[in-house]
């Protein structure tokens, strides 16, 4: 892709994304978010392989469907209240259009099925800007809206996010689909909490984007797609490949790793809020996604691949070091004492 | 007033249909002419006349370029209109779901629409809509320049997507 083509999409990307996060009025939050789509789309496409294409067209279509919807939810509550404030949406009409068109831009259950496929399409690098960067905005709006939203519509999004993801991520074989269907039920547990803990979402979110960038960025270095690159794969890099499984078990949310800690905070302020069903319920249904985290990772460190031993020979590749991979695994691993401060900072 | 503006409604719907229903482009593009008149002549009728106008330019300047467009890249040998069995088949099925949608969202509602505008000053008083432009340009400007980006950007990511004849994402597979 020409660098200033590039240039121009990320520069974009980021104006997109701060004028709908900072945005106070529901018409500068749709022009955000309509930057933000199409500054994404030559980075999609990227390629120019027709699946490329096939994906970007996908993401377009969906997400313009999605601020038409913002858009008109607005427009509606403003016909009937007479202000535009993100804020005070109150006409339950906008209310329930508007969590339809959220679920639609965040990929959540009944409107998923674009996100595996537009991630598929993509490269690595756009897929973890897809799963983390694109995410905010929609969330943001989310989150300013939440104290108007319907917490059973809510709540009946999120659980059927996190049994979806969790159950169409368990025969896949792609790892950007198995990460795609990680981000889904991930989703579910950050809009389940959304209407009783804003900031646990938060803190979800930032913790689920802190693991996944790990993932993306550690399995482009090696150049993973699929699992069965990733059986061979640890001849590259073993280290990494190991510090690849731990991040995968963190991003299941195993004990002492980091991502344990939204996982607990959720499942405590619900048992708080008297919503023991749902915490049992949602708790579970992270088991499912716990099977291809565990298939990952187990994948990631095989050390006795079925192939001949001439596979050895990747072994003295000089690969460079990352920074930021390093700095982001110590983080999605090891951030689980800090949660007190965490929580306090949030 | 009311009834013209409810047959405007009901042009606006049979133009939308008529898209939607899915005939041959070169006759799908009548009826997103027939849309975008009618509906503008609404917006009109509702007081916005300034961006009524502003619409109507620029939707049927644009319309005429997807008309070339569509006719040039879409040329049926056996062009399908609105008697055709399929055409009439996806017709008939989204008349049904605008049934559907009046029926539950209460079509009586709408009846008042033609009797509030956005300001009743009349011919001589400067319009709500006019002085928005207006104020687009002197303390509106930063929404300006965010919204001309925004169509610039346009221009930039359709010319990325099809920069390279036969590298671009236009191209026979």
């Amino acid at each position: 892709m020409n660098p200033h083509a590039k240039l121009i999409s990320i520069m974009s990307l980021a104006l997109g994304t701060s004028i709908t996060i900072s945005s106070n009025h529901w018409i500068l939050a749709w022009t955000g978010l309509e930057i933000n789509t199409l500054a994404i789309i030559p980075l999609i496409s990227k390629s120019h392989h027709p699946r490329a294409i096939e994906a970007a067209i996908k993401y377009f279509l969906t997400q313009s469907t999605a601020s038409a919807l913002i858009l008109f939810s607005s427009m509606n509550n403003a016909w009937s209240t007479g202000q535009w404030d993100i804020t005070q949406l109150n006409h339950p009409t906008s209310c329930l259009i508007l969590t339809m068109a959220i679920a639609i831009k965040l990929g959540l259950v009944p409107f998923h099925f674009w996100f595996p496929e537009v991630l598929q399409g993509s490269s690595l690098i756009t897929a973890l800007l897809l799963s983390t960067l694109m995410k905010l905005p929609p969330m943001t709006l989310l989150l300013m809206t939440s104290q108007s939203l319907n917490p059973a519509l809510l709540t009946l999004l999120a659980v059927s996010s996190a049994l979806v993801g969790g159950w169409m991520g368990l025969n896949q074989t792609q790892t950007r689909k198995i990460l795609a269907f990680s981000s889904i039920s991930h989703l579910g547990w950050m809009i389940v909490i959304i209407i009783y803990n804003p900031k646990l979402t938060i803190l979800t979110f930032i913790i689920y984007s802190l693991m996944t960038s790990t993932v993306f960025l550690s399995l482009s270095q090696i150049k993973v797609l699929k699992l069965s690159t990733m059986l061979i794969s640890w001849t590259k890099t073993p280290m990494l490949n190991s510090t690849i499984m731990v991040t995968l078990l963190s991003l299941a949310g195993l004990p002492p790793l980091t991502g344990f800690m939204p996982k607990w905070l959720i499942i405590q302020e619900l048992t708080k809020q008297e919503m023991t069903p749902v915490a049992t319920t949602i708790a579970m249904l992270s088991l499912l996604g716990l099977f291809f985290y565990l298939r990952l990772a187990y994948h990631s460190t095989i050390t006795l691949p079925p192939n001949s031993s001439n596979h050895m020979k990747l072994w003295r590749i000089n690969t460079t070091p990352n920074t930021p991979t390093a700095i982001l695994t110590v983080l999605s691993i090891s951030l689980l004492p800090l949660s007190p401060l965490i929580t306090t900072l949030v | 007033m009311t009834y013209f503006v409810i047959f405007l409604g009901v042009c606006f719907m049979l133009g939308t249909l008529a898209v939607a229903s899915n005939p041959s482009p070169y006759y799908g593009v009548v009826g997103l002419v027939l849309a975008s008149v009618v509906g503008c002549g609404w917006l009109v009728n509702l007081g916005v006349s300034f961006v009524s106008l502003v619409l109507f330019m620029i939707y049927l300047g644009g319309m005429l370029v997807v008309f070339v467009y569509s006719v040039s890249l879409a040329a049926d040998p056996y062009p399908e209109a609105w008697g055709s069995w399929r055409v009439m088949g996806y017709g008939l099925g989204f008349v049904l779901v605008v049934c559907m949608g009046m029926g539950l969202g209460g079509f009586v509602d709408f009846w008042k629409i033609g009797v509030t505008t956005v300001d009743s000053g009349g011919m001589s008083f400067v319009r709500l809509d006019f002085g928005g432009v207006a104020a687009f340009y002197s303390y509106g400007v930063g929404l300006f320049l965010v919204a001309g980006w925004g169509l610039l950007l346009v221009l930039f990511v359709v010319l990325e997507l099809v920069r390279g004849l036969s590298r671009g994402a236009i191209r026979a597979v």
